[in-house]
C-alpha cells in the first residue's frame, strides 16, 4: 500500500526534549499521514500525541493563507494583501527608519523557539546582516541551569538514555518525562524491568511520580535544601566516595566545612522532608549506585534556580556518580549542536554599520523596550512565538506595542500576537521546507525535507528573509548582507564541517536522507573525567561563580523570600498535549484536555469557601485573574499549579531575575516559578 | 480450536499520552472529530486513592456484539478470531450500532456518513503486522492476546467506569496499577 505514497523525512522542529524524526506520506501533493522514523535510535519511530496530529495542524481550517494587514492595528480589520506589498511596507518603513535615525537601532527582532531547526535562524542572520540592530537576548526556558552547569563542568553533555539500563537508581527530580518526554519513558521501565528503583522528587505528585517506586514531595523551589539536607547526612554518616572526590573535584574541603555550619532542622524545614526520607535518598545515593538524576527546568525557574542545579550536581560529585555509566546529573546538552551557525553571520560589507546588537532582556522585553530613547524601537520583528501569550509585564508590553510603527509576525495561525500587529506573513511548516534539527536532550541529528508545496502563499522565514535583502539592496546597494542568491541546500551545506561529518559518520548531509544520525559524543557524559572548567575538575567552589557576585559553594540554604500577603505559590507546569502556546486549536486535544483552570487542593479550597468548577480570583504583586478551580490532591495545601499556555495567567507574572543566566545565555532566567499569590472565592 | 482475539491493556504501563489513540487517527485518516480508540483518565477509587491512572479502549471485539444485533443491513461480521467487522460499504449510517454498543464505539463519520470503528487493523494481522495503536504505544502497554490460548496473570475483565460486560462480553481486559511508596508531608 505504501508504494503510493511518496515517503519524505522530517522533524518535528519544537522544544521538546525528543526532536522526533517523522516520516511524512504524501499522495497527490497531499500530505496524507505522518508516523515516526525506525531510522531515529531515540525515538525509535514512536511519536506522541502531538506529533501524530500534525495533519490536523497543516490542513488546519483556520492556517494562514495569504499575508494579510490589519489597519488599524488592534482593529481586527484584515485585509489580504501580496507578497510585494508585504515586502514593500516591510522594506519601505525600514529605509524610513535608517535615515530618520541613521542607523538601524530602530529595528527590533524577537525570536524564540517556537521552531529550532538551524534554517530558522534565517531572521537572526538577516538582523546582523543590517548591521547593529535591537535584539531580544537571553532565553526564559534554562538560563540559570546552563550557568550552574558551566560553572560545575564548563560545558553541556547528557548522557545516552541507553545508559540508564545500568543503573541501580534513579532519580526524577522535578522532570515530569510522563508529560515531557515520553520517548525516555521506555528506558525506565527497562530499567525497572532490571531491578532498579525510580525515585520523584518533586512538588507535585506528577503523573510521573505516580509510575515511580517513592515519590518524595517536596516545597516548590526547596530542590537545593533538599540536596544539601542530603549532603549534611552523607557527611555525618561517612558516606562520601572519598576517593572520586580527591581525583575528579576542587574545592571539597570548603564545601564541607561550609555545609557544617548549616543547619539540618533549617534543611529540613524548607524542603518540607523528614529525617527518615534524607536518610532513604542519602543511602540510594551511597549505596545503591550508580544512581542517574534528572532534572528539570522547573526548579531553576526559581530566584534560586541555578543553585538548586548546582546543589544536585555536587551531590551527585560527592557520592561519586558522575562520568560512571548509568550515573550522572543530566540537565541539557549542547555537544551535539556542531553546527557553524553561518547562517547567522552574513556581516555586511559596508563598514558604516557595525554588526551586533542592542540587547532587550527577553525575560523583561516590555521594560526594556520601553527604555531604549537613542533610537528608540520602532519596529519590531516577532517569529517563532506567541509573544503576548508567553511574556511576563504583559500590560506593560501592550503599552510599548503602542509606540511601535510597525510589528510583523510570521505565523500559521491568527493568535493573540498577531492581534497586535500590523502584518502577518504566513509560514511554511516543516512539511513544506527544508531544515536540520538537533536535540538538547538526545545526541540524534535529523534533516527536514519539504514533503508538499508550501500551503497556499506560505514561505519559509528563510525565503522571506532572502526577498527582504533583495528587496532592500534595490533601495540602496549592500543595505542588507543577507545572501539573496543561495538555495536552501546550499543554507544546509555551510552549516557543516569535516569534523561534523566525522561526528557523524557521513562524507556529506545529503546521507542524513537516509535516515538521522547519531554524534558521536561519549555515551556516558563525562565519561573520560575531563571537565572545561579552569581548574579542569568539578568545582564544588566555584571562583567563577564569586566573581561573578554569587555564592562560590555548590549548595546552600534558601534566603527567606516568603511574603505574607501571598502566602501561595503558583507554579507554571507544563502539559502533555500543548507545547507553550502550540498546539491549542486542535480538535482532537481540545477533546482531551479540559477548559483551562488552576488547581488547588481541596482542602485549601475548603478553608477558602472555593467551590470545585466555580471562579475563583487570585492576586499576586502584579496583577489579578479571574479563573476557573479545579481539584487536586496532587498539590499540597500551599501549592497551586496552572499551565503556562493559559494566556491570562502573564497577568500575574513581571520579571523576577533568577540567580543565574548570565554567562551561558545573555541574561539572567526569569524565576517565573517563584510566583507568589493569594486566592479569594469570588463573591 | 478458533481464536479469541482481544486487546490487552495494562494500566500499569500506560502513561495517558494519547499517542494510540492520534496514531490511529492519522493512520486511517479520519476526520478532525473522529477517534477510534480514546485514553480516559481513572478515577481514583479504581486502584486506591491518591493514584489516579489512564485506561485506552477502543471496540472490544465483543463475544456477543450489541452492535452487530442492532445492524438492520447485516453489516457486522464477527470473524473466525473474534474480531468484529464492520463493513462501510454495506453501512447505511443508521447509527443504531453506535446507540446498541454499551461501550458507544462506533462513531458516525459526517462526512461519509457511515459509522467507523476499530478494526483491530485486521487487514495488518492478517500480514503478520501489528495493529498501528499497539505498534506506536511507546510503552508497549496494549497487546493482542488470543484469550482461547492465554489468560494473563493479574488481567481482569471489569474496571469502573466499564459498563456491565454482561451485556455483550467483551474481550478486552486490563491489568491495574499498583502505587508506589510516598513521603508527603508539611
Ligand atoms: S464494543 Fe461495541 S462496537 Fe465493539 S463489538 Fe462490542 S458492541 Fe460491537
Ligand atoms: S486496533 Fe487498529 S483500528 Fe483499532 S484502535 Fe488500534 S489502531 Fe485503531
Ligand atoms: S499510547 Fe500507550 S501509554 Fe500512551 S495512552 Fe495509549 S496505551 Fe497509554
Amino acid at each position: 500500500m505504501d508504494q503510493t505514497y511518496s515517503i519524505t523525512r522530517h522533524v518535528c522542529p519544537r522544544n521538546c526534549y525528543s526532536t522526533c524524526s517523522i516520516l511524512g506520506y504524501t499522495k497527490n501533493g497531499h500530505l496524507q499521514k505522518v508516523t515516526g522514523d525506525h531510522k531515529h535510535g531515540y525515538t525509535k519511530g514512536l511519536l506522541c500525541a502531538k506529533g501524530y496530529n500534525y495533519i490536523n495542524n497543516v490542513y488546519h481550517p483556520d492556517r494562514l493563507k495569504y499575508p494579510m494587514r490589519q489597519y488599524p492595528r488592534g482593529s481586527g480589520q484584515w485585509q489580504r494583501i501580496s507578497w510585494t506589498e508585504a515586502i514593500d511596507i516591510i522594506a519601505g518603513k525600514i529605509i524610513e527608519l535608517n535615515h530618520r535615525y541613521e542607523s538601524n537601532l530602530s529595528l527590533a527582532l524577537n525570536k524564540y523557539s517556537g521552531n529550532m531547526g538551524i534554517l530558522h535562524h534565517a531572521m537572526e542572520g538577516f538582523f546582523n546582516g543590517l548591521g547593529k540592530t535591537s535584539r531580544a537576548v537571553g532565553n526564559p526556558c534554562w538560563s540559570p541551569g546552563m550557568d550552574a552547569v558551566y560553572y560545575d563542568y564548563g560545558e553541556h553533555q547528557t548522557s545516552d538514555m541507553q545508559d540508564i539500563l545500568h543503573s541501580e537508581t534513579i532519580i526524577l527530580w522535578g522532570i515530569n518525562p510522563v508529560w515531557t518526554s515520553i520517548h525516555s519513558l521506555n528506558y525506565i521501565y527497562e530499567a525497572l524491568r532490571r531491578g532498579a528503583k525510580v525515585i520523584t522528587i518533586d512538588p507535585v505528585y506528577t503523573e510521573t511520580a505516580k509510575k515511580s517506586d517513592t515519590y518524595i514531595q517536596i516545597k516548590p523551589g526547596s530542590d537545593g535544601a533538599l540536596a544539601t539536607a542530603i549532603a549534611k547526612y552523607i557527611l555525618e554518616h561517612d558516606l562520601f566516595d572519598r576517593e572520586f572526590i580527591d581525583q575528579y573535584t576542587v574545592g571539597w574541603e570548603e564545601l564541607r566545612d561550609y555545609i557544617d555550619q548549616l543547619s539540618m532542622e533549617e534543611a529540613l524545614n524548607q524542603c518540607g522532608q523528614t529525617i527518615e526520607a534524607i536518610q532513604f535518598l542519602a543511602e540510594r545515593l551511597a549505596k545503591h549506585r550508580p544512581v542517574y538524576i534528572w532534572m528539570g527546568f522547573g526548579m531553576q525557574r526559581h530566584r534560586n534556580g541555578g543553585q538548586n542545579i548546582r546543589a544536585i550536581n555536587a551531590l551527585a560529585a560527592m557520592t561519586g556518580n558522575i562520568g560512571r555509566q548509568g550515573s550522572g546529573a543530566q540537565f541539557g546538552q549542547r555537544a551535539t549542536w556542531k553546527f557553524t551557525y553561518h547562517i547567522l553571520n552574513p556581516f555586511p560589507d559596508d563598514k558604516r554599520n557595525k554588526a551586533g546588537v542592542r540587547p532587550l532582556d527577553i525575560n523583561d522585553f516590555a521594560n526594556d523596550l520601553q527604555k531604549q530613547q537613542d533610537p528608540p524601537v520602532k519596529f519590531l520583528w516577532i517569529t517563532c512565538r506567541n509573544l503576548l501569550t508567553q511574556s511576563a509585564n504583559v500590560e506593560e508590553l501592550k503599552k510599548a506595542l503602542q509606540t511601535l510603527e510597525l510589528i510583523v509576525t510570521v505565523e500559521h495561525f491568527m493568535t493573540e500576537t498577531t492581534q497586535y500587529s500590523d502584518l502577518v506573513l504566513p509560514a511554511t511548516t516543516q512539511f513544506e521546507e527544508w531544515d536540520i534539527v538537533a536535540s538538547y536532550w538526545h545526541h540524534w541529528i535529523s534533516i527536514n525535507q519539504p514533503a508538499i508545496e508550501p500551503y497556499y502563499e506560505s514561505k519559509s522565514e528563510l525565503e522571506i528573509a532572502r526577498l527582504l535583502s533583495k528587496k532592500l539592496n534595490e533601495y540602496k546597494d549592500h543595505f542588507s548582507a543577507f545572501p539573496t542568491d543561495m538555495e536552501d541546500e546550499q543554507f544546509i551545506e555551510q552549516e557543516f564541517t569535516d569534523e561534523f561529518y566525522q561526528a557523524l559518520h557521513i562524507k556529506d548531509w545529503r546521507e542524513l536522507l537516509n535516515g538521522p544520525r547519531r554524534v558521536d559524543v561519549q555515551k556516558t557524559a563525562w565519561g573520560t573525567m575531563e571537565f572545561k572548567t579552569p581548574s579542569g575538575k568539578i568545582e564544588l567552589f566555584s571562583k567563577q561563580a564569586l566573581d561573578n557576585q554569587l555564592s562560590p559553594f555548590g549548595m546552600g540554604l534558601m534566603e527567606n523570600g516568603s511574603n505574607p500577603l501571598f502566602p501561595y505559590i503558583l507554579l507554571l507546569n507544563h502539559e502533555p498535549f500543548r507545547i507553550n502556546s502550540q498546539f491549542q486549536n486542535l480538535t482532537s486535544f481540545k477533546k482531551i484536555s479540559r477548559e483551562p483552570c488552576i488547581y488547588l487542593h481541596p482542602l485549601l479550597a475548603k478553608e477558602k469557601g472555593i467551590q470545585r468548577y466555580s471562579m475563583m480570583k487570585v492576586v499576586s504583586e502584579k496583577g489579578e485573574i479571574t479563573i476557573r478551580a479545579n481539584f487536586s490532591t496532587d498539590l499540597n495545601q500551599q501549592t497551586l499549579v496552572i499551565f503556562p499556555n493559559h494566556p491570562l495567567v502573564n497577568k500575574l507574572i513581571s520579571f523576577t531575575a533568577a540567580d543565574m543566566g548570565k554567562v551561558m545565555t545573555s541574561g539572567k532566567g526569569n524565576a517565573l516559578n517563584d510566583l507568589h499569590v493569594n486566592i479569594t472565592k469570588l463573591c | 480450536m478458533a481464536k479469541k482475539l482481544g486487546f490487552l491493556v495494562n494500566i500499569e504501563r500506560c502513561i495517558g499520552c494519547h499517542a494510540c489513540e492520534i496514531s490511529c487517527k492519522s493512520f486511517y485518516q479520519l476526520e478532525p472529530n473522529m477517534r477510534r480508540r480514546r485514553v480516559q483518565e481513572l478515577p481514583e477509587d479504581v486502584v486506591g486513592t491518591p493514584v489516579r491512572a489512564f485506561v485506552s479502549t477502543a471496540c472490544n471485539h465483543c463475544d456477543d456484539p450489541a452492535c452487530k444485533k442492532a445492524c438492520p443491513v447485516g453489516a457486522y461480521t464477527k470473524r473466525e478470531d473474534g474480531i468484529v467487522v464492520h463493513n462501510q460499504d454495506l453501512c447505511i449510517g443508521c447509527q443504531m450500532c453506535g446507540k446498541a454498543c454499551p461501550y458507544s464505539v462506533p462513531m458516525f463519520n459526517p462526512v461519509k456518513k457511515k459509522m467507523d470503528k476499530c478494526s483491530m487493523c485486521y487487514d495488518r494481522l492478517d500480514v503478520g503486522q501489528l495493529p498501528i495503536c499497539v505498534e506506536k504505544c511507546p510503552l508497549e502497554a496494549i497487546q493482542i492476546v488470543d484469550y482461547n490460548e492465554v489468560q494473563p496473570a493479574n488481567a481482569v475483565s471489569e474496571i469502573p467506569t466499564f459498563a456491565d460486560t454482561s451485556i455483550t462480553h467483551p474481550t478486552t481486559h486490563f491489568i491495574l496499577h499498583k502505587p508506589g511508596k510516598q513521603s508527603r508531608r508539611f
